[in-house]
């Protein structure tokens, strides 16, 4: 496994040189799962940008970022944060939950 | 709390359970013993119990999207595996004993490796609520009712697939592979653009509205063909890209051995 | 091995899980959505009912420190009064309807009224946590039984396909159990209709089948008969030929041998196929094998004497119910197997004893024995060991083995072979079991 996360962080050093005035360009946001619950609820971000989100779990419980209009799903751990890129994205809403605990855990990403 | 464990089971249950059905009823076709199925589904809920409780680890690998990388690779590894098998499952139709060890071999791999991916995430699904009483009768009644379907789902699609005619089922089954197979190229292409390895696109169309994603049909489509709402383009390329060369390898091979016949 | 039990039982549980899962499914979805707007509507009139209150009882009342509810009431941007679990500011924006949201850590359905006077708003909430829970506490007690009661079903299922599938099952067990030679029809009565198909077919086959044997035998058993006659003419003609010619003619000696193998022949196949077991039985009388087998020994007494072969007879008198002709037949055959098999100068142990279990006789010679792997075909009509190639100086047809094995049979006996406890040579072991007619008279 050491050996795959070298050559996979090779890899993704390549990328990243090849990549990087792009990705220093990506604004980042902040969520926080708190009691099963997204902080903020209400997220606005630019449109048509690509945006870097970063998710911190700070319940116990591992929770699940997941989104059917955004197509992205990730399993964030509990007390970890996650690191999930979105868009770039047409203006609108699209809703986001939780998957495991879908009734509270709600939340809206608005791009303007 | 009780669909949610519905949907959570069903999905991840669903796919595994119709890759198995598929496979149970060619070995069937071909004589080759059942019992690599124990194997595997053993080998699948262990890996996936190891990769549940490593998961904190893992996401932290390539900047925080280890288990895009990770999740992808195993669908990859799921497809290649399944090309080779139905690839070298037409090409030996009459198998010997050494060609159904190989073949045992490599079922055994897709489905320990598909049980892994899937399984993991019901486990840490679940490890939430341990300790939490209130939330059990539901979760459990949940957990059983997609459970139930999914394995009724593959059941039925055994018995289906063995109650063809004898010279379909091996077509038919080919197709399902593909499918399934295409599903989870395109699942891999999904991480990898969230991962930020691969380039994110508009998507190309959205049927939401028509056929959500999280509706019980949904997740049968899911599970036996990959759907997806709102594809990118790259994620539908993986997708077809993937069916067409499945079906192009397992033609040609089966064209080979043929005009090998004949020749 | 596919079984129809199996497959009729999972496709009809399979079937039937999802049919109830999926049903349970929409039931349980309708049903939260109907609990929802029940719960909606008591929003509703709690909003009407802090609306009703006159803004100076405000002042008055305590303060509300809810756990599943909570309240703001705004008159003209000012907040008037409000639940203790609910912050300072607006819980939600001044529009008319519900939302949900989030706020002092928990996420809430809000619903925003525009109260009696213009400036009033009541904003009332509930915990949305606890209305699932709640909703979901209630349908549980309605879709818990359907999924307890399917486990149930399952047993039920594998029972009643069990119990449908008992007359096929029974047909087997009656076709597996059959003795090879039992050609008797399968009853009939209380078939099924879906397999009297298959009994007829069945019956009708064994009847055919019963009247080739028969046919067979008979033909054979004419045969021998016919030829009897012409043979007996044959020796005579032998006879005065022999008279006619001068004594110690080669010739003669082989033609003589040839129609001595004839005869035997021809009384081999009369004893194989004597009669039919029905018939055999009539004759059946109890009598004393040991004294039999003393009897036949003196018999042919003079056949092992003249080859200097030893022969003695173990055991003690021993009882049991058989058909002294047979029986005679199937000792001769032994012993005169023994006899041609075992060199000049050989050895040949005769041995009957009896216990609880039955009669047991047992024939063995000092020969070259019979290799395991011939151990089947030996009984196999006119097989003799080593085919074409087999020399022996002695009369033999391959028919010797065959009829003792049918007389065995008739008696419902049990036939081994086995290595002799000489050095070297074969031990036949025939089993009479006891029968209950025997036990009795002994």
């Amino acid at each position: 496994m050491a050996a795959l996360y070298r050559s996979g962080s090779l890899l993704l050093l390549v990328l990243s040189l090849t990549a990087l005035p792009a990705a220093a360009a990506k604004p980042e946001f902040k969520i926080e799962i708190r009691n099963h619950l997204f902080e903020p609820s209400e997220l606005v971000v630019p449109a048509n940008t690509k945006i870097k989100l970063i998710v911190y779990n700070r319940d116990s419980t591992a929770e699940e970022f997941e989104s059917y209009e955004l197509n992205r799903e990730k399993v964030v751990m509990g007390n970890r944060k996650a690191v999930i890129f979105i868009g770039p994205l047409k203006p609108g809403t699209y809703p986001f939950f939780g998957e495991f605990h879908p009734n509270t855990a709600q939340g809206i990403i608005i791009a303007e | 709390m009780l669909l949610t464990s519905v949907i959570i089971v069903l999905r991840e249950v669903l796919e595994a359970a119709l890759i198995i059905s598929v496979l149970l009823a060619l070995s069937r076709i071909a004589g080759i013993r059942l019992n690599w199925v124990r194997w595997a589904i053993g080998l699948g809920v262990l890996g996936s119990v190891i990769y549940a409780s490593n998961t904190a680890i893992v996401s932290d690998w390539f900047d925080g999207v280890g288990q895009e990388v990770i999740n992808a690779l195993l669908q990859i590894s799921v497809y290649v595996c399944l090309v080779i098998f139905a690839v070298y499952f037409a090409a030996t139709h009459k198998a010997d004993d050494a060609n159904k060890q190989r073949l045992q071999a490599l079922m055994t791999v897709v489905v320990s490796l598909a049980i892994v991916r899937e399984g993991s995430e019901i486990f840490l699904y679940l490890s939430g609520f341990v300790g939490d009483m209130t939330q059990f009768t539901p979760i459990l009644t949940g957990g059983l009712v997609g459970a139930g379907i999914g394995i009724s789902a593959g059941a039925l699609v055994y018995y289906l697939l063995l109650n063809l005619k004898r010279d379909i089922i091996p077509y038919l089954s080919t197709v399902l592979l593909a499918s399934v197979a295409a599903g989870m190229a395109g699942q891999a292409a999904l991480l990898l653009i969230q991962a930020d390895w691969l380039p994110s696109q508009q998507a190309l169309w959205d049927s939401s509205q028509w056929l959500p994603e999280d509706s019980v049909s949904g997740q049968l489509l899911y599970a036996l063909i990959g759907y997806e709402a709102s594809p990118t383009p790259v994620q539908a390329a993986a997708y077809f890209g993937g069916f067409l060369l499945l079906l192009g390898l397992v033609a040609l091979s089966r064209y080979r051995r043929k005009s090998h016949a004949d020749g | 091995m596919r079984s129809i039990r199996t497959f009729l039982v999972v496709v009809l549980l399979a079937t039937m899980t999802l049919v109830v899962f999926i049903a349970a499914l929409r039931g349980y979805r309708a049903s939260m959505s109907q609990v929802e707007a029940l719960l909606d509507g008591q929003l509703v009139e709690m909003a009407r009912l802090l609306d009703s209150l006159h803004p100076d009882d405000f002042a008055m009342t305590e303060a509300y420190d809810g756990r599943a509810f909570a309240f703001q009431v705004w008159v003209s941007g000012k907040l008037l009064k409000k639940s203790l679990n609910t912050p300072d500011e607006l819980i939600a924006p001044l529009t008319p309807g519900y939302r949900d949201g989030n706020f002092s850590g928990y996420r809430w359905r809000i619903l925003a009224q525009p109260g009696h006077t213009h400036e009033q708003w009541i904003l009332v909430a509930q915990r949305a946590d606890l209305r699932i829970s709640l909703a979901e506490e209630v349908i549980l007690e309605a879709v818990l039984p359907i999924i307890v009661s399917l486990p149930l079903a399952g047993v039920l299922i594998w029972l009643i396909v069990g119990r449908g599938l008992q007359p096929l099952r029974r047909l087997a067990q009656q076709l597996g159990s059959k003795r090879s030679d039992d050609l008797s029809p399968l009853p009939i009565a209380g078939a099924p209709a879906e397999l009297r198909q298959v009994i007829d077919s069945t019956n009708s086959l064994f009847n055919r089948l019963a009247l080739a044997f028969d046919r067979e035998k008979r033909f054979a058993a004419d045969a021998a008969h016919e030829l009897r006659t012409p043979i007996s003419v044959l020796k005579i003609q032998m006879y005065n030929l022999s008279r006619d010619l001068q004594r110690g003619n080669p010739n003669l000696d082989k033609l003589n041998d040839g129609i001595e193998r004839v005869n035997h022949l021809v009384e081999q196949i009369l004893a194989l196929y004597r009669s039919t077991p029905e018939h055999f039985m009539a004759n059946f009388s109890r009598l004393d094998l040991h004294a039999l087998a003393r009897d036949t020994i003196s018999r042919y007494y003079d056949e092992f004497r003249s080859r200097d072969q030893q022969i003695e007879l173990a055991g003690h008198r021993s009882f049991l119910v058989g058909d002294r002709f047979a029986l005679e037949t199937l000792l001769h055959n032994l012993l005169s197997n023994a006899s041609k098999y075992t060199p000049s100068g050989g050895q040949i142990r005769v041995a009957v004893q009896s216990d609880d279990s039955g009669v047991v006789l047992c024939v063995e010679d000092s020969g070259p024995g019979i290799a395991e792997e011939e151990y089947e075909r030996v009984f196999e009509r006119f097989y003799r060991i080593g085919g074409d190639r087999h020399v022996s100086g002695v009369r033999g047809c391959g028919l010797g083995l065959a009829i003792v094995q049918h007389i065995t049979e008739l008696h419902e006996a049990r036939i081994e072979l086995g290595r002799s406890s000489f050095t070297s040579g074969l031990a036949v072991n025939i089993c009479f079991p006891l029968r209950i007619d025997a036990g009795v008279g002994a």
